[in-house]
Formats: structure tokens, C-alpha cells, sequence
């Protein structure tokens, strides 16, 4: 199937069920997954979901631009969150690049079906932007890793059933050459979730505890001290198809708050500025997808895309204080919810997936080859 | 052109670019066939021309080719007046002003167009129409100031009385976008080459016993200059693929923004050095802040734009995955 054949059925079809498809109206976390769930499902068991993915993992195959416009139409018709949505982009490529491949036939159709939602367990207390410093132990026993420590930021861990997980494997300064990635069962014994309140309201991130939790050995991702490698060939999926999404749900919000600003609120300059921007991150994050699609490896430049999409995120929302100013500061109504959410979630937008101070240090290192800044 | 095309034809304008300016290089161009190369695949022909003439700081009239394509018509015209892209010229009844810039070409041509709104009433108020005029007829300025090796003319006449009839010149908004396109790859390549230096200085420049690329503050202000290279860039490419005005302006104004923040840090970095006639990035500061102000500045482009959509409340349209 073609992109242009892709578009124009899936078009038709996303009009012709709008009714199914469409948001009760829940504003909460919990009303956000259940939307996200019901969407996942109909869409995959429509087929679209399936499309763009490996056949061996239950996938229609073609190419992954089928994804980025799918995730494209869902967030421009707000029918899903692009933040939740878009996380199967980062999870499933890791399964398939990494899971043995039974286990990854019998996991990711779940993860795409919405049947399952999996969580990514890689900061720690101690371990932010030094991910290398990561300490959460994992010790081979006779039947499997026996694994104890703590996670924190773990996007979505009260709702999830998997969680792909860093653990220290070798010695305790092995740094990056000492992780191990394991795909661990939330149910198992020993583990303890706690979510976490956060500024935007919703309480989307969690700490996860380990208490001596088992994990066979089958449920290794690539070998023993490969962790490094998953969790550096991840974060590029994190900054394309899934900055692509994000891209499209700020294109719409944007025209919500053209639809909304009283007149006079707006500042040309910074009207124009902030669609400059938008439109910017657009136009390379369409390039990061056509390399994708062409199977090029993606690597440091993708932190370019996610230093755009921090600065367009923020300055579309920094819009939103002064357009529709009560929205963010006194109204109580649900749509001056969706915008305060929405303002208050811009601000991680420098902080989460790799701080904007890391992704100047990658593009300084890897891209300006300045050397080491020590 | 196709891929090998492509790279013989770069590798000529680079070989010429690199060894000429002003006339000599318009000669040399001519040579290497880029005026024939400008009508057939303009893409190329500009995006290679005129990001190496930014790289490598030097000029040539192009701009003034690119500007006429699109109107098909061959020899010298006026360019819009500094940080403006609406016509240059006003014809009122038979009587004609204008005030714009010119590249060197002009000078060596015995007529030159003028694209001019007509100030009448009725239907053609507004409208761009096309004159020739006798180039002796029109003030040329050469310009000196910030870049005098830019090489450009300032034009002016006031109420000169205009023979035979203007023509209608409803592609002079699309002739204005090509050479948006044009100014915006100038301006992206000379930001390059002052992105290049001030690395190149940060390698090797030694203090507190350490090359001072290693200070954090300086790598950021690195890591800032390419991110916004890439942005205009990227504006670019998909202004090239959109072809219409709207996306050739926003390219343009990106682009303008992009060489004066670059400008900026390569500046803080080059420090001393920097700011001595002894060093190249003077050359390239000078061109950025013109280059800026050609076909709308960022700053007027940007506004416009805003006013633009808080009048229609839709955003601009984009192109399909």
C-alpha cells in the first residue's frame, strides 16, 4: 500500500466512523488510556494499525510513513494524546530489533492493539541525564535475573503490563558497558508502582520499586551488557515518527487558539514567529521520516529535531498564556483544563526525553566534533 | 538534471564561485552554461549558486536573473527597495518613480525593466505592470556602507515620463519568491562558513590550558548555530517542494534570523580576533546584515506573516506527508 492510497482510505474511514472513534469528552489520565485503548483497538482490528509494521509481529508491512501519517491523522483530529499514543513507536522497534523473535511475534501485537500498555524503565533517583549511571541491579541466578532498585519517570507504569527495563548488570562503575535490558512482567512479584503527582495535573509518571523480582532469562533483550546499544538505537525512534505526532497535535491546537483568541490578544511578531518555528520542526521532522522510510540509520542529528520540537512546543503554548489568558490562570471549565494541561506539559518539553542542555551537548560532541567537553 | 549532472554542474559553479566575483564571476557563469541551467531546473541552479556565494562571500548579479525567470523576461530590473518586496516602481498616469536596488548588471545594459504598481483607479490599481525604460534615464547609487563589496546599486528616478505601454505582470509575486529562495541559500551558506570559522577557532584557540571548545558555554552557542542552520535549511527544502510565496517568505525570513543569530555567537566566540579586519568573519557579518534586508527582512516578513493569519484565524497550509 501506498502513502497517497493509505491517506485517502484511511481519511474515509476515520469520517465514516467518527462516532465510534471520537472522545467521550474525559479529560482525565484514566479517560485519556481508555480512549487510547478503544482507538488502538479499532484501528488495528480495521487494519491500519498493522500497516507499517513487520509481518513477523503480527504487522501488514509497507512502509513506516503509513505510521507517521496514521499517528498524523489521529492527533490532528484529537481522537488520541500524541504522548501516549506515540509511545508504541519507541517500544515496538526495540522488540523487534532486540526481543528474541517468538517473543516479540507474541508481545507487540498486544502493544499495537492497545490490548497491553508497556512502560520504558530507564531513569533512576541518582541517574537523569548520566544515564550510563544507572544502578538498579540485575544478578543471574540458576533461573533467571533476580532484579532489585528503583525507577523513576516511568511514563504510564500504573497502567502497564511490561516494562522494558535498564539494569546494571556489571560492576558498579561499568558505566555504559554493564547494562542489560530485560522486558519484565509488571505483575510479577516484588514489584511496587507509585505514581507520581505531577505540575500539569495528571499523574503520568511513576516511581517503580524492585524488590528481588524474577525475570527468566528468555526475557533478555539483545545479549548480557548490550543495554547501551537498546537503549541508544531507541532514542532516535523517540525523536522521529513520534516528534511527527507531536507535530500534527500542535498544528491543531495551534488553530484552536486562532479559533479562540478574542481579537487583539495575539501579537503579530510573535504569531508569526511561533507558526515559523511550528512550520520549521515540521519540515525537518518530514525529512527525519522519508529517512527513515529509505532504512537509513537515524543517530545524533535526530537531537536538531528534538531541540525544534522543544522550542516550537513552547513557543505555541507561551501563545496560549497571553491569547486565551484565563484559559491557563483562573477558568475551571474542561477546555480551560485541556489548555492548562497543555501549557503546563509544554515546560518538560526541555526536560524529558534528554534535557535541551544534552541534546546541545550531543550536537556539540557527535555533530561539531568538538571533543569531549572535559 | 540528473544525479552526475548535478554534481559536474555543482563542481563548476564551486570552481567558480571560489576564484571569482562581480563581473568575472558573472562571465564565468555564463560560461558554465548556469543562465540556461536557471530555466531548466532552477532548483539546482539556485540552491548551488547561491549557497556557495554565501560560503565563499563573494557576488554576481544572478539574483537579478532569477528575479526576471519568472517574468519572462530577458536583461537588467530593478529589485525591490531595501526590506520591501512589492514593486519597486509607481506609475501614475504616464508619469513613473522608483526607488530600489540593482546589481551590477545594470550598468552595462542600455535598458532596464521596472516592475511598477500602477497608482491609476479602476481595475489595473495595483496591480504590478512591466516598463523599459533607457537605464540612462534612472539614478544608479553605487552602495558602499556596510558591504561595499556586496556591489550593489541603489535606483531611483522621480517622475520620469514613461513612452509605449506598460504590460501586465501578474508572476511578480512568484518572481519575488524565486529570489526570496535565492537570498535565503546565500544567507544560510555565509552562516555556514561563519559557523565553520568559529569552530575552527574554538579547536585550536588555547586558554586556561584548553582548547576553549571545551567550555560548555561556547559549545552551546555552537550547538545553537547549526540547530538554527538546519531549521533554515529545512524551510527551504520544503519551500522548494511547496513553490509558493507564502512558504518562500517564511524560508526567507527563518533564513535572515538565522544568519544574524548565527552571526551573534560565531562573533562571541571569534572574540578579539573576530573583530579585526585581519580575520574573514567581518566579510561575512557585513553580507548578513544586507542580505537580511533584501526581498523583506525577517523582522518585517515575520509580522506580516502574524498579520497575515490573525486576519484569516487559519494557519497557512501544509504539504502532505
Amino acid at each position: 500500500m501506498d502513502l497517497d492510497e493509505f491517506r485517502g482510505a484511511l481519511d474515509a474511514w476515520l469520517d465514516d466512523n467518527h462516532d465510534q472513534l471520537r472522545h467521550a469528552g474525559v479529560g482525565t489520565l484514566d479517560g485519556q488510556m481508555e480512549q487510547l485503548s478503544k482507538v488502538k483497538r479499532l484501528t488495528y482490528d480495521a487494519g491500519w494499525m498493522r500497516w507499517g509494521w513487520p509481518e513477523g509481529v503480527g504487522g501488514l508491512g509497507g512502509s513506516p510513513l503509513l505510521r507517521a501519517y496514521l499517528g498524523e491523522a489521529l492527533t490532528w483530529r484529537a481522537l488520541v494524546e500524541p504522548g501516549l499514543y506515540s509511545m508504541t513507536e519507541v517500544l515496538a522497534p526495540t522488540m523487534i530489533g532486540y526481543a528474541r523473535s517468538d517473543l516479540a511475534a507474541r508481545m507487540v501485537p498486544r502493544l499495537l492493539r492497545g490490548d497491553e500498555t508497556w512502560c520504558q524503565g530507564f531513569s533512576e533517583p541518582g541517574t537523569g541525564s548520566n544515564l550510563a549511571s544507572l544502578a538498579c541491579r540485575a544478578t543471574a541466578g540458576t533461573e533467571g535475573w533476580r532484579v532489585t532498585g528503583q525507577k523513576v519517570w516511568t511514563s504510564l507504569a500504573q497502567y502497564a503490563d511490561r516494562c522494558v527495563l535498564l539494569t546494571r548488570t556489571g560492576e558498579p562503575g561499568s558505566a555504559h558497558r554493564g547494562i542489560t535490558a530485560l522486558f519484565v512482567d509488571m505483575d510479577s512479584p516484588g514489584i511496587t508502582v507509585r505514581p507520581i503527582e505531577t505540575m500539569h495535573g495528571a499523574p503520568e509518571f511513576s516511581e517503580v520499586f524492585f524488590d528481588d523480582v524474577a525475570v527468566p532469562f528468555d526475557r533478555t533483550l539483545g545479549q548480557e551488557g548490550e543495554g547501551w546499544a537498546v537503549a541508544m538505537d531507541l532514542l532516535p525512534y523517540e525523536r522521529s515518527t513520534a516528534l511527527w505526532h507531536r507535530a500534527a497535535h500542535l498544528r491543531r491546537r495551534f488553530q484552536d487558539l486562532l479559533d479562540a483568541a478574542p481579537e487583539g490578544a495575539l501579537g503579530a511578531t510573535e504569531v508569526g514567529e511561533a507558526i515559523q518555528t511550528l512550520y520549521a520542526f515540521r519540515a525537518r521532522s518530514r525529512a527525519t521520516q522519508h529517512r527513515l522510510d529509505a532504512a537509513e540509520r537515524l543517530g545524533p542529528e535526530t537531537s536538531i529535531d528534538k531541540v525544534l520540537l522543544a522550542t516550537a512546543e513552547q513557543a505555541v503554548y507561551d501563545l496560549v498564556v497571553d491569547g486565551l489568558p484565563g484559559a491557563v490562570t483562573i477558568g475551571d471549565d474542561p477546555i480551560s483544563e485541556r489548555w492548562r494541561t497543555g501549557f503546563l506539559y509544554s515546560r518538560a518539553a526541555t526536560i524529558y526525553g534528554g534535557t535541551a542542555e544534552i541534546q546541545r551537548n550531543i550536537i556539540a560532541r557527535r555533530l561539531l566534533d568538538l571533543g569531549a567537553d572535559r | 538534471m540528473d544525479a552526475g549532472e548535478r554534481d559536474l554542474f555543482a563542481r563548476g559553479v564551486r570552481r567558480a564561485a571560489g576564484a571569482h566575483t562581480g563581473a568575472a564571476l558573472d562571465s564565468a557563469l555564463a560560461q558554465l552554461g548556469w543562465p540556461e541551467a536557471l530555466a531548466g531546473d532552477p532548483r539546482t541552479a539556485v540552491s548551488v549558486l547561491f549557497e556557495l556565494q554565501g560560503a565563499t562571500n563573494t557576488t554576481s548579479s544572478s539574483v537579478n536573473h532569477v528575479l526576471l525567470g519568472p517574468l519572462g523576461i530577458d536583461g537588467g530590473v530593478v529589485l525591490p527597495a531595501l526590506d520591501r518586496w512589492g514593486p519597486p516602481g509607481v506609475l501614475d498616469g504616464r508619469r513613473l518613480s522608483v526607488c530600489g536596488l540593482g546589481t551590477a548588471v545594470l550598468a552595462r545594459l542600455p535598458t532596464t525593466v521596472v516592475v511598477a504598481r500602477s497608482a491609476a483607479s479602476g481595475d489595473v490599481a495595483g496591480r504590478p505592470i512591466t516598463l523599459t525604460v533607457p537605464t540612462a534615464a534612472l539614478t544608479l547609487r553605487p552602495v558602499g556602507a556596510v558591504d561595499p563589496a556586496l556591489g550593489l546599486l541603489e535606483v531611483s528616478v522621480e517622475d520620469w515620463s514613461i513612452e509605449g505601454a506598460p504590460t501586465p505582470a501578474p508572476e511578480w509575486p512568484a518572481a519575488v519568491a524565486r529570489a526570496q529562495l535565492a537570498i535565503g541559500h546565500e544567507l544560510v551558506g555565509a552562516a555556514r562558513s561563519m559557523l565553520d570559522l568559529a569552530r575552527d577557532h574554538a579547536r585550536h584557540r588555547v586558554q586556561f590550558g584548553r582548547p576553549i571548545a571545551q567550555f560548555q558555554a561556547l559549545r552551546h552557542r555552537l550547538a545553537e548555530s547549526l540547530v538554527a542552520i538546519e531549521t533554515a535549511a529545512a524551510l527551504l527544502e520544503e519551500a522548494w517542494r511547496e513553490d509558493s510565496p507564502p512558504a518562500s517568505a517564511m524560508a526567507k525570513a527563518v533564513s535572515g534570523r538565522t544568519a544574524r543569530t548565527v552571526a551573534g555567537h560565531c562573533q562571541q566566540i571569534l572574540a578579539g580576533i573576530g573583530f579585526t579586519t585581519e580575520h574573514p568573519f567581518h566579510r561575512y557579518f557585513r553580507r548578513a546584515l544586507v542580505l537580511d534586508q533584501l526581498f523583506g527582512s525577517s523582522r518585517r516578513l515575520t509580522r506580516e506573516l502574524g498579520n497575515e493569519v490573525l486576519a484569516s484565524r487559519q494557519l497557512p497550509p501544509v504539504l502532505p506527508l
